[in-house]
Formats: structure tokens, C-alpha cells, sequence
């Protein structure tokens, strides 16, 4: 949203719920230096939710919300999973229709609101379940990026079905015993990652959510990426502690596990040449922009 | 011709939408009354004899006016304010439209999807809809219809609502101080707001439960 | 109804567009033209041409902002005319899909950012795509198909045949049924205008007989080009635009309401009653625009026809034969099956002794829905149909009805 339409009507502001109230006053709409560690010291865009107690997905959520460019220019997309009980508490607009279908409806989307708004730069960012992803929506997954749409996927590898109850799922380790696969599954772990590569990512990043700034960056990289090259591919591993049998706190240990050498979830990047360039040169500019803005702060205090 | 009537509940289990009993959206320049297709003055004025003969009359603020994305939403709303205030009727927001059962304080929002526990819990006799969109307007006027007893009118920005009592259509700034204007002249008339007395709650960021105007 | 509704004067009520009079977003050569100009008054000149020339000729004058395509039989040539107005300039954005579920899934995409969005599509693609409809319509997204129906069972046909209509009919979309080139003209147009009304809102499938209407050439009269429709407004939409430009910001299209309880269940449903409410009302924009949603020709005779689309062509050509035989038949066209003109129906065939559905699938569906809305449904027999793009002489519908006032048929039924 233009940041200036994210506010209360004088008039009826004493009736609006005060987390809404905090939401205009203290959230980071609009703040150019928006990222993870705004949480704590100021309103996230998630409200409470009905995630399990420690589920990683949580935080994963909360680091993307307060990492994402511009939430008030961003649209999301989602899809049928554990992922879709959050939706509904996140203040920037999201779409679920159905399960599997999420990268098609961003295309359209992303494409309408190109028409709509030439001139501003509307994020589309696809965020679902790795059943939505690679089983049922593994069409619309690939053809989008065999089309070039121009949003970010990012897909909550939770390794199987969470939200109907556990079940196998193309991103499941081989041989893991789950629901529908009652003798271990029988194929390996399906390659996204490398497969979003071969199919026109310009940008890929496969990681855990252990270490906020990394997801920061990475989801940085990939908005700023698909505005101007073309689709761009993040898949984070959230483990379902309820199904693999962990504890709420056990989460972090286990993408702390799975992301130590020889794991599945070591971090792993892909990019063009032209995109490493690119990626320099924003860093560089925004080096640059904070030196500036630290050196106006200080002339300002001094003044 | 239906001569089915738009009346308040409790009607049925699961009642029929209004549209399919036949009742017809009013014309520009018209409402309705219980279904009845009247002028929109004369739908003005009923609204505001009623709202004035209400023990809990009650006003539902939605999204498109709670918040100011445009110049239009915020005059409507200090509109709705003066409305309030000169009834007087309670303010209680329809901020979200995310079913939010059983986590609800009914006493300070109402929610489309389980619209009956702020009717009831208020012991709300006669409402107005204003400022939210019609989708979750009809959801909402539907369930109050099914399961209790107020009075439910819509002042509809687009098309109206067969689904309340009362509807006025195409409502802007001028639409609601018509209908202030009309409270306040039948007031002059002699005619005595019955409201119960009440305490308009007031939100703080300060203070996250509802602090209470004395 | 509280309020009766003037076919007579068929003026659109409650229409309005700021921008009516402007030179459009895409084309400047064309300009936004008020409805009822455009459909009452605008000049018309004949042009002969195909049934999807006729879709090409719509939406040029439709100020579409994207269109999604895919390859089906007899969809296929409509689809890629689309494709040279989007080179031509007369709209936003338009690609191939990869299949139907795909195509109605990136529509609904684009009609949830605030878009005008048509596609076409017919027969297998329809049932591909299916999951998407009943979603469009409890979105309320104001979506329209081009339906040019065609078989859907195994064996394969590319064949006419009505059955996907039956399928869509309670999905909460509009369904009409365009018999003639210039229906399709009309309803494509007049579709987009009812289908977003603030209190309709919801997706409209425009169909019409694969081949029989696609692939012939007919006569129709079209406005000039320079006259478009005037664009979508988001913002008359009975639900929130998802394009971060609306209140409120906490918004998902659309939250689950699917805890375990009687309240989520009564969401559930009063969702469900609303987009069959908005059916209902788009009844009287639909009579302002396309007139009754029955045609009626002498319903005071004993036997009366009723169907819709070509079946009623091939309807009045088997009346004209009964006629010569001293038969009078009469004949109703009905051309919406969602809303269904169950009232209009039973008033112009309360007093038939006979009525016949003649149809162009193996079901009989529509013989069923008139059944239903019919006291004395004895009357009705339910045919004849034929399926799997079999043609339906005119002979064989008149036989139908020598047959059952025991006369000898002219034996074309027996010729297979
Ligand atoms: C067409 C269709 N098929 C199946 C389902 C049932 N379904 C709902 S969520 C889900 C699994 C989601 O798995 P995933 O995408 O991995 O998300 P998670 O719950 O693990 O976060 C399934 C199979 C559905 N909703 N729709
Ligand atoms: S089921 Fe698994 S993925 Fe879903 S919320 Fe619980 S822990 Fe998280
Ligand atoms: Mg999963």
C-alpha cells in the first residue's frame, strides 16, 4: 500500500483493536532499513497464530515479514498447509485459492498489477508449503519460472505433508517410514534447488532458518532479483517437529543438524554472473547509503 | 410479487438469502424497508426512528471507513462519529474480517463470521452497517437474521443490502449527515432517544483493555 | 419479487463509471462508452463472419486487461484472434498457459489484483480446470469464460456436445447460453457489465455449441469500434482488491472458516447462500441488457419447444416442418441457465398440454431442470437428444413430436 494509506481514521481511532493502533504507529512500512532485528523493538505484521508451540515455521514467518523490502508494496501468495492458518494474521495483503495453484495465481497477479501500477513496484512473493511446491503444484512451479515471471518463490520445506497429518512428500528424505510411505520412502529427496537452476531462477538459495541474518539476506536478494531479472527460488527448511517427534524447543537443534556439513540443508546459493554483479553493486550502494545516513545523523547532532 | 418480508430473527437454522425469497436490491435513489422498495428519504427517516426507539442502538464502523485510505473514508468517518454522538449509539468497529472465534471480545468487535455473539452479548436491538464491504456485510446481515432478534440496517456505499431490515444505497458524506439531520430533527420534534445508558469504550495503545469514557 | 423489473425500458440502473468519455488506456482510438449508449443506441453495422471472429470482435470492444490462453478444439482459433488484438495494443498482458487448471488459476490471479480477465476454453479444458470455478465464484471474482462446449467423455471428440454446461451449472457462476453469432457478440459483452456489478461480482461463463456457432459464419451487427467498454473498477467490488492500495492491510482472500464448529460451519454456509444471492440479483441487470432471460414465439399452442443455444435453431426449422403438417407448435428460448428463469418458465408453459427439450447431450439435463420447475411435469418429454457431436435434424425433433401424438414419422430417425 502507498505507506500514506496505512492509517486509522482520526474519527473512530479510539474504537480500532490497539495492535492495529501499534501497527500504524510502530511498524516498519516504508523503512528502507527494514530486517530481523526490528523484532522485539518494533510491531511485526503477524498477529497470533495457530502454529504449533516451537514450530519453525513461526519464526521463519517472522524473520521473512520483518526482512521483506517493501511490505507495503508486497503481495503474497499462498496455499493449502500449515502455512495458510498463518495468513489470515499477516497484515500485508494474501491470496489462497487453492492447494498446488499458488504459482499460476501469481502470474496473473503479478502481471495485473504490472498493468495496474507501471509505475510502482509491486512485490509478488509466492510462499508455500514443499507438498504445494513440488507434488501437486510442480507444474505451476516450473512453468512459471520457465516463463520468466518476474516474483520470488519460497517454499517451507517441512519434508512432508504437515497440515493433513504427516504424510509422504516428493521433498521427504528417502526411507523415511510416514503416512503413505509405510515401508520407508522409496526415492530420494526431490532436487529443487538444482531443478529451479536448470529452469530460469536467476536466483536460488536452499537453508535453514537457524540464522536470521542469512534469511534476510537471501530473501533480499531474491525480491530485489525477481523486480529485475526474472524468477527467483528460496526453500527453507522448517522442520515438522510435531510428526518427526521433537520437542517445541528441539527445533533449532535439528536445522542446527541438518545444516552442519554432510546435512541435507548445508547452505547452498545459485546465481547467474549477472546477478553476482548486480548483488555487488547493491551491496555496495547500500553501504554506501547507510555511510551517508550515518554521517547526516551525526552533522544532525551536531547542528 | 414475494411478499416475503425481511424482518429480524431468529428466523431459521440456516435462513434463505433474502435475494432468493425474491426480494430486489432498491434503484438508485430508493431503499427498502423490510423488502418494501421505498424513496431513499423516506428509508432515512425510518432508520432514524428507529435507531431513536432502540435500548442498545448500535453502530458497526467497517474497514472502509475505520481506516483513511482515501480523503472520502475519513470525512465518512467523522460523519459516523457525529451520528453516534448525537443518537447516541455505541461504536463497535468491524476491524477484521479473519474469523477470530473463540478468541473474540464481543463487547468490543464485531467479526462477519460470527456476527450473533456481539448481538448477543450487547443485547444489540438495532444496528447499522456502514463502511464494510458487501460480501462480508451479507455474511454477517445473514447470520444475525438466523439466530437473533435486532434490527439490522445497512448504509451501503454500492448497491444495498436485501439481507437487513433496512437499506439505503450508494451512501457518501452527505447520505450519512442526512441522516444525522434527520436524528437530530426529530429530536427537535420531541422525539426521546430510549437508549439505555452506556459507556462508549476507548482503546489506548497504552492500555490494551478497553478504558471506558466517564 | 418486492419490486417488478421493466424489460420494456431497457435501461441499466445503478451503473456508473467516473471515467465514461475518456479516450481508453490502451487504445486511444477507442473511448469508454456508457452501457446503455453502447447497447441501445450506438450505430450498428452487419459484418459476416465466424463465430470466433465474433469473440475477437467482442473484445476489442471489451477493454479486457489480460487474457490467458490455451490450445482446445474449437477454442483454439478464438483463443489466438485474442492474441492479435493484445499485438495490436487493445490490452494489457496475454500468454499461453501451460493447461486449463493452470490458465483459470493465473485468471483468477490477475481478477484478484483488480484486472478484467477473459479466457476461453471448451470441453476436456473445462473439466481440467474445474476446482477453479467453484473458487472464482466464492472469491467473487468477476471472471469471464468463453465456454465453446464440445464432448468431455472417452472416446475423444472435438464434437459438439452441451454436457459441460450441466457441470457448471452449480458452481455459483453465471451461465449463459448464446444460440446465434450476435448472442455471442451480445452476452460477451453485457456479460463483463452484470457479472461486475458491485452486488453480482461474480464469474460469468458465456457458452455456446462448439462448431455450430464457432466454426459457422453468421451475420452480426456491431458498434463501431471506437466505442470500449469502460474498465473495471477494483474498488466496486464487494471484497477487498489485493493489491496493498485498499483497507484493510490484515486481509487474506480468503481465511479458512474451518474450525470444528456449528459458527464456522454458518459462515460456511451463508458464504455459500451469498453467491447464489448474487446470482439472483444479477437477474434484473441481466433483463436490462439482454432482455427476458426467455424469448418466447407463439407459447399459446398446445406443443411448445423449449431449449437453448442451437438446439433452438434446429428447434424453430423443426416448428416451421410441424407447421406444414398442420402442427402448431410454439417455442421458448432460454438464454440463462444460472440465474434459471424458473418463474418465466412456468408462466409461458402453464398452459402446453406437450412440451419437448430437444438437447445436444446424452444426459437430458435441461429436460431435468424444467422438470423441476414444472407443476404437471408429465407434460414434458425429455428430448430428443443426441450426443458426441451428432447433428440434430430438424426432422428428427419434428418426428419426436409425431411420435407422441401417434402420427407416422418421416422416418429419419431410423437413418442413423
Ligand atoms: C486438491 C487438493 N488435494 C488435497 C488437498 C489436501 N491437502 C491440504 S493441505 C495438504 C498438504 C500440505 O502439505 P505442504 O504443502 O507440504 O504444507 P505443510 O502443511 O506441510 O506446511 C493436502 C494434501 C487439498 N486441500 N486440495
Ligand atoms: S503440524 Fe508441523 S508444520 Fe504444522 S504447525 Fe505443527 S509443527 Fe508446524
Ligand atoms: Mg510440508
Amino acid at each position: 500500500m502507498s505507506i500514506e494509506k496505512i492509517k486509522i481514521s482520526e474519527a473512530l481511532h479510539d474504537l480500532m483493536p490497539p495492535e492495529y493502533q501499534d501497527m500504524v504507529e510502530d511498524a516498519t512500512y516504508g523503512n528502507q532499513d527494514r530486517g530481523w532485528k526490528d523484532i522485539g523493538e518494533s510491531k511485526e505484521l503477524i498477529e497470533q497464530h495457530s502454529l504449533c508451540a516451537g514450530c519453525p515455521e513461526s519464526i521463519a514467518f517472522r524473520y521473512i515479514l520483518a526482512s521483506l523490502p517493501a511490505p507495503e508494496n508486497t503481495v503474497f501468495v499462498g496455499s493449502t498447509g500449515c502455512t495458510s492458518l498463518v495468513f489470515p494474521m499477516v497484515a500485508v495483503h494474501n491470496i489462497h485459492s487453492l492447494f498446488g495453484n499458488q504459482n499460476a495465481v501469481a502470474s496473473g497477479l503479478k502481471r495485473a498489477l504490472k498493468i495496474r501500477f507501471p509505475d510502482v513496484e509491486k512485490d509478488v512473493v509466492v510462499l508455500a508449503g514443499d507438498g504445494a511446491t513440488v507434488d501437486i503444484g510442480l507444474d505451476y512451479t516450473m512453468q512459471s519460472w520457465f516463463r520468466g515471471e518476474k516474483f520470488t518463490t519460497i517454499c517451507f520445506d517441512n519434508e512432508l505433508y504437515a497440515n493433513t497429518g504427516g504424510q509422504e512428500s516428493g521433498l521427504m528424505q528417502k526411507g523415511f517410514v510416514a503416512k503413505m510411505a509405510p515401508v520407508g520412502k522409496l526415492f530420494d529427496k526431490v532436487r529443487l534447488p538444482e531443478i529451479a537452476r536448470e529452469s530460469g531462477c536467476h536466483y536460488v538459495a536452499c537453508l535453514t532458518v537457524s540464522k536470521p541474518n542469512r534469511v534476510e539476506k537471501v530473501l533480499k536478494n531474491a525480491i530485489l532479483v525477481a523486480r529485475e531479472f526474472g524468477p527467483t527460488y528460496i526453500q527453507l527448511y522448517t522442520p515438522c517437529i510435531l510428526e518427526i517427534g521433537k520437542q517445541s524447543m528441539e527445533g533449532l537443534d535439528e536445522m542446527k543438524d541438518s545444516e552442519a556439513i554432510g546435512g541435507r540443508f548445508v547452505f547452498k546459493e545459485y546465481m547467474t554472473d549477472e546477478v553476482k554483479e548486480f548483488l555487488k553493486q547493491k551491496d555496495a550502494e547500500e553501504k554506501d547509503r547507510k555511510k551517508a545516513a550515518k554521517l547526516a545523523a551525526k552533522e544532525a547532532a551536531k547542528a | 410479487m414475494s411478499d416475503y418480508k425481511v424482518v429480524p430473527g431468529p428466523e431459521a437454522f440456516l435462513p434463505p438469502a433474502a435475494a432468493m425469497m425474491g426480494i430486489e436490491l432498491p434503484d438508485p435513489g430508493e431503499g427498502h424497508i423490510e423488502g418494501r422498495i421505498v424513496p431513499e428519504d423516506e428509508a432515512i427517516e425510518h432508520a432514524a426512528r428507529k435507531f431513536l426507539g432502540a435500548k442498545v442502538p448500535t453502530i458497526f464502523p467497517g474497514p472502509q471507513i475505520l481506516w483513511h485510505w482515501n480523503e472520502s473514508a475519513a470525512i465518512k468517518a467523522a460523519c459516523v462519529r457525529e451520528m453516534a454522538e448525537i443518537l447516541p449509539a455505541r461504536l463497535i468497529p468491524m476491524a477484521d474480517y479473519r474469523p477470530k472465534y473463540p478468541k473474540i471480545n464481543p463487547e468490543v468487535e464485531i467479526n462477519p463470521n460470527h456476527p450473533n455473539l456481539t448481538i448477543w452479548h450487547n443485547k444489540i436491538d438495532v444496528c447499522l452497517f456502514v463502511g464494510v464491504h458487501c460480501h462480508q456485510a451479507n455474511l454477517a446481515l445473514k447470520i444475525i437474521r438466523g439466530g437473533t432478534s435486532c434490527y439490522t440496517m445497512a448504509a451501503c456505499g454500492m448497491s444495498g443490502h436485501e439481507d437487513a431490515c433496512l437499506t439505503i444505497r450508494d451512501v457518501h458524506e452527505d447520505t450519512l449527515r442526512k441522516l444525522t439531520a434527520c436524528i437530530k430533527k426529530l429530536k427537535a420534534e420531541g422525539v426521546k432517544s430510549q437508549a439505555e445508558p452506556f459507556e462508549q469504550f476507548r482503546f489506548s495503545r497504552e492500555d490494551r483493555k478497553p478504558a471506558y469514557l466517564t | 419479487m418486492n419490486k417488478p423489473v421493466d424489460v420494456q425500458n431497457r435501461v441499466l440502473k445503478g451503473y456508473s463509471n467516473v471515467q465514461i468519455g475518456e479516450k481508453s488506456k490502451y487504445k486511444d482510438t477507442q473511448t469508454y462508452t456508457d452501457p446503455n449508449f453502447l447497447f441501445n443506441e450506438a450505430e450498428v453495422t452487419p459484418a459476416f463472419m465466424t463465430g470466433s471472429e465474433v469473440i475477437k470482435e467482442a473484445i476489442r470492444r471489451a477493454n479486457i486487461d489480460l487474457s490467458v490462453a490455451y490450445p482446445i478444439t474449437p477454442q483454439s482459433e478464438a483463443a489466438a484472434l485474442i492474441g492479435e488484438l493484445y499485438a495490436e495494443g487493445y490490452m494489457g498482458d496475454y500468454f499461453r498457459g501451460e493447461n486449463e487448471f493452470g490458465v483459470m488459476s493465473q485468471c483468477a490471479g490477475a481478477a484478484f489484483g483488480g484486472a478484467r480477465v477473459f479466457t476461453t476454453t471448451a470441453g476436456p479444458g473445462t473439466l481440467r480446470a474445474f476446482e477453479n470455478f467453484p473458487m472464482w465464484a466464492g472469491s467473487r471474482l468477476p471472471i469471464q469464460v468463453c465456454v465453446t462446449m464440445r464432448g468431455v467423455n472417452s472416446p475423444l471428440s472435438i464434437q459438439p456436445d452441451t454436457l459441460e454446461m450441466f457441470f457448471l451449472l452449480e458452481t455459483g457462476m453465471l451461465i449463459w447460453h448464446a444460440e446465434t453469432a450476435q448472442d455471442l457478440f451480445d452476452f460477451i459483452l453485457k456479460g463483463f457489465i452484470v457479472a461486475e456489478m458491485p452486488d453480482v461480482h461474480l464469474p460469468i461463463a458465456v457458452c455456446c455449441d462448439g462448431f455450430f456457432v464457432t466454426h459457422t459464419k453468421d451475420t452480426v451487427a456491431l458498434p463501431d469500434e471506437k466505442y470500449v467498454l469502460p474498465p473495471y473498477d477494483p474498488y466496486k467490488s464487494p471484497v477487498v482488491c489485493m493489491d496493498m492500495e485498499s483497507a484493510p492491510v490484515r486481509m487474506m482472500r480468503d481465511p479458512f472458516v474451518m474450525k470444528s464448529n456449528y459458527i464456522s460451519y454458518m459462515t460456511q454456509a451463508s458464504w455459500q447462500l451469498e453467491v447464489r444471492a448474487a446470482i439472483e440479483r444479477s437477474r434484473k441487470y441481466t433483463k436490462a441488457l439482454i432482455g427476458d432471460l426467455i424469448e418466447c414465439e407463439n407459447i399459446d399452442r398446445e406443443i411448445i419447444m423449449i431449449g437453448s443455444g442451437t438446439a433452438v435453431s434446429q428447434a424453430r426449422e423443426a416448428i416451421r416442418l410441424l407447421g406444414l403438417d398442420g402442427i402448431p407448435v410454439g417455442l421458448v428460448k432460454i438464454k440463462t441457465l444460472r440465474p434459471f428463469p424458473h418463474e418465466e418458465i412456468a408462466e409461458a408453459l402453464k398452459d402446453a398440454k406437450k412440451i419437448f427439450v430437444p438437447e445436444f447431450n446424452v444426459a437430458g439435463y435441461l429436460a431435468r431442470e424444467i422438470k423441476a420447475v414444472l407443476p404437471n411435469n408429465d407434460r414434458v418429454v425429455a428430448g430428443p437428444h443426441v450426443a458426441g457431436g451428432m447433428t440434430m435434424p430438424s426432422e428428427v425433433i419434428a418426428d419426436e413430436v409425431k411420435k407422441a401424438l401417434g402420427m407416422k414419422t418421416s422416418g429419419m430417425t431410423a437413418r442413423g
